[in-house]
């Protein structure tokens, strides 16, 4: 083969920084976890909440017991139980949930070109806290509860899904047609999810947590099920990722590239509504994390959606953790809805970008 | 002969039940490069979208390489052809190498073959287009030239054997304009691809194009060779332009001057026959402007005598105005003063172009004398200062002996086509709605009340 070409333009991050900054991530988001298991409406100390974390995982191989020595150890079982049993299975919930999330809103963001497109703000959210509502409020479904919960989730999340993408397919449309159709579509089922819980006929689901979300639910199985669905999902999407890249070029470049952009677009929508609805199932409503996390994401490594997608997991589950922090210790005693400090932050951050750009459109980003 | 790399046969487009393209058939061959010309709304786009697959075709075919168009899949179809959109959206946060690296998903895609071989294709393309410097910027800081010839480089970089550009001068200043033509010539010649290129600037399309396909309503109106295909009859019934054609003496190849245009919202003329006639006495350059605007104003002209080679002459000629010709610094012959007054015998209407006169040319007055007396003799008025009678005062007496019998003294060109509105039957209709030209080249759907075609 010819190799009379001049050498390609070097890279401009070698693969070393990559790797480095993944470990220190890795490094960061374990101490997270293991930091916020010490933090809640019950105090127990940082270091033996952090030593009941490492004792469980490791098989009870470290340590005498649980809470080392001197502590009481009916008051060791509680804790252990608080630590062990409540809050990780809470903090897991929120690192899939997060990331789930994250996913959904990068995808979403991506596909519609969009930067302010988030589950909450297109109304998928509230569609798939409908549907999943629906099977406590009727009482669907009582032993396969924690497969009927995201499948529900997935179908209400679909209707807000499909008549996004009906409003986005219309090219012509400006981007703030597709926020106000998704403004609507949220009041619109919220509306009517707010009717279904306050009827409840089943009387076991409170309102705040659907509308609000929480983490309180959390399981073992549950969050087994949700970080399989971001697992699937995260693949999927991933797989996607240079496909959205060219997505950014219009459809019609886009498919003059080889890539099908209406075909795409449907399974990335498909996608991204399974999503929410795998988080929102155990969730509730959580909003602002699809939108608040792809941001972050794409401060620090770009434009490349390839990078962006599997970052952006990673960021909305930290985000989520943090506001499930922030949620465990901002009322004294209280836990607060976990979407109240994520509604706080994402809201602020929302009118930032709306009037740092001056502009809702679509490929405003660029330097004035 | 050589098997063509695109062969569009009879395609038509149409756009609910509007056709936007209606049988066009033309084949481009390895390393010709066709012009797509065309005012605008005349089809180009939708054709050049058709072939690589975003229109479906309503009727015809598009054979891409050996493969009708509507039967590849999307990836098979990037393989063959690339298309340059008039206007993207930029990707402006990504680095143009970024930018290029895009045209290699086709190839490669995500099953990422080799990185060396899109390192070099991406290279190679930059370099071609001369953006290799680039390479590092954000879009966003390109100026307008510089991102036209990324986004070639990425067209360039998807290594299709067709290439089909929508506009790729647009926003480029002379120099860009000519230079990214250049580049895409050379890469049809170098490198045996079909490029397709949809150009307004018809003296670019000449220069470049080894044929101009035109379009006008969706129908290809005319194909071959710029130096076939361009005339001022083309120019006029298309584009709804009065303009001058000439031969580069350089190049041999055609380019054209554009005279003032109607206003557009007047539409092409449209004139019943028979057309007033008048016959125009002119030479030395006088007729510049004259003869441009009595044919936009839709009357029937002769010239004479004029000098031959005169610029008065070609002019004429170029429109196939019936010309008398007399070889210039000779007295006039009197076949070719007989031939005038002929003319000036059938017209409607004379008009006299403030030509120098001599004591060659001065026939071209006196025989005015007694010979016009029932018809409009207009005479546009010499710039005061400038001497124009060099036949010792002959001129001037003969000038004013006409305007004693009736002749009318005007100012200019179009007090002289107002003057003869005034005085002759309208030669043109008004009955058109605003749109493309139309001509007789174009084949019209008949209207209601609408007027004749020219010729």
């Amino acid at each position: 083969m010819d190799r009379g070409i001049p050498p390609a333009p070097a890279r401009t991050t070698p693969r070393s920084t990559w790797v480095f900054a993944a470990l220190v991530s890795a490094a960061g988001l374990a101490a997270f976890v293991v930091g916020s298991a010490a933090i809640g409406p019950v105090a127990i100390p940082p270091a033996t909440a952090i030593g009941i974390v490492v004792h469980e995982l490791t098989g009870g191989a470290v340590g005498a017991g649980a809470c080392g020595s001197g502590v009481d150890p009916a008051q060791c079982a509680i804790w252990v139980e608080i630590v062990w049993d409540a809050r990780m299975p809470a903090i897991l919930l929120a690192l899939v949930a997060g990331a789930a999330l994250g996913l959904s809103g990068a995808t979403l963001q991506g596909t519609f070109r969009n930067p302010l497109a988030d589950p909450y703000l297109l109304g998928l959210s509230a569609g798939a806290a409908l549907g999943a509502s629906s099977v406590y409020t009727f009482d669907l479904f009582a032993a396969e509860r924690g497969l009927a919960l995201p499948a529900f989730a997935f179908a209400g999340g679909l209707v807000p899904g499909l008549l996004v993408y009906a409003a986005a397919r219309d090219g012509r449309r400006s981007p703030e047609t597709l926020l106000l159709t998704g403004v609507a579509l949220n009041a619109l089922f919220s509306s009517v999810l707010s009717s279904l819980l306050l009827y409840n006929p089943a009387g076991n689901v409170p309102l705040s947590f659907w509308l609000l979300g929480g983490l309180g639910d959390a399981s073992w199985v549950n969050d087994a099920l949700v970080f399989a669905v971001v697992l699937a999902i995260g693949a999927g999407t991933s797989l996607a990722g240079s496909e959205l890249n060219l997505l950014q070029l219009g459809p019609d470049v886009a498919q003059s590239l080889g890539v099908d952009a209406r075909r795409t677009t449907r399974r990335l929508i498909l996608l991204a509504t399974l999503a929410t609805a795998a988080a929102v199932a155990f969730t509730g409503i959580v909003g602002f994390v699809g939108l608040i996390a792809p941001h972050l994401v794409r401060r620090i490594v770009g434009v490349d959606y390839r990078r962006i997608l599997p970052l952006t997991a990673l960021g909305g589950g930290a985000f989520l953790l943090g506001a499930w922090d922030v949620a465990q210790v901002v009322v004294p005693s209280v836990v607060i809805p976990v979407g109240i400090p994520t509604a706080f932050a994402g809201a602020s951050f929302f009118l930032y970008l709306l009037y740092r750009r001056g502009g809702v459109g679509p490929r405003s980003e660029r330097a004035p | 002969m050589i098997a063509p790399l695109l062969d569009v046969r009879g395609a038509t487009v149409r756009y609910g039940a509007r056709p936007a393209v209606t049988g066009v058939s033309f084949t481009v061959e390895p390393g010709s490069l066709l012009a797509l010309a065309g005012p605008n709304g005349s089809g180009k786009s939708s054709l050049l979208r058709a072939v690589i697959g975003l229109e479906p075709l309503a009727e015809g075919s598009i054979v891409l390489t050996g493969d009708p168009v509507d039967g590849l899949d999307i990836r098979t179809r990037a393989r063959r052809a690339a298309w340059m959109p008039q206007d993207e959206p930029a990707g402006d946060n990504v680095r143009a190498a970024a930018y290029v690296r895009y045209g290699r998903h086709p190839a490669t895609g995500r099953d990422a073959g080799s990185r060396e071989a899109d390192d070099g294709a991406v290279t190679a393309a930059m370099t071609l287009a001369g953006t290799a410097e680039l390479a590092d910027r954000p879009v966003w800081s390109l100026s307008g030239g510089e991102r036209q010839r990324v986004r070639l480089a990425r067209v360039v970089a998807q290594a299709t054997p067709v290439l089909l550009l929508d506009e790729p001068t647009a926003h480029l200043d002379v120099g860009h304009q000519l230079d990214v033509l250049d580049r895409l010539r050379r890469l049809a010649r170098d490198e045996h691809r079909a490029v397709v290129v949809a150009l307004h600037d018809l003296n670019l399309a000449a220069r470049f194009a080894d044929r101009i396909a035109v379009l006008a309503r969706g129908r290809l109106v005319a194909l071959g060779p710029p130096a076939d295909v361009l005339s001022p009859e083309l120019l006029y019934e298309v584009w709804g332009i009065v303009a001058t054609l000439r031969t580069d003496p350089r190049s041999r190849l055609p380019y054209l001057i554009p005279e003032l245009p109607r206003p557009l919202d007047e539409g092409p003329v449209r004139s019943t026959p028979p057309r007033p006639r008048v016959h125009l006495v002119a030479g030395g350059g006088s007729a510049a402007d004259l003869l441009p605007a009595l044919l936009a104003a839709g009357y029937e002209l002769s010239a004479g005598t004029l000098p031959l080679f005169d610029s008065d002459t070609e002019l004429a000629d170029a429109w196939h105005v019936p010309t008398v010709e007399e070889v210039p610094f000779a007295p006039l012959s009197d076949a070719a003063r007989d031939q005038t007054r002929r003319f000036v015998a059938a017209c409607d209407a004379v008009v006299v172009a403030p030509f120098p006169v001599g004591p060659t040319n001065l026939a071209n007055l006196t025989d005015l004398v007694g010979a016009a007396l029932d018809r409009p003799l207009l005479l546009v008025a010499h710039t005061p200062g400038t001497p124009w009678d060099f036949a010792e005062g002959a001129g001037e007496r003969v000038r004013a002996e006409l305007l004693a019998q009736g002749g009318r003294e005007l100012p200019g060109a179009a007090a002289v086509v107002e003057e003869l509105r005034r005085l002759l039957p309208q030669p043109r209709t008004t009955s058109r709605g605003a749109g493309a030209p139309g001509g007789r080249l174009i084949d019209r759907p008949p209207r209601e009340g609408g007027g004749g075609s020219i010729g």
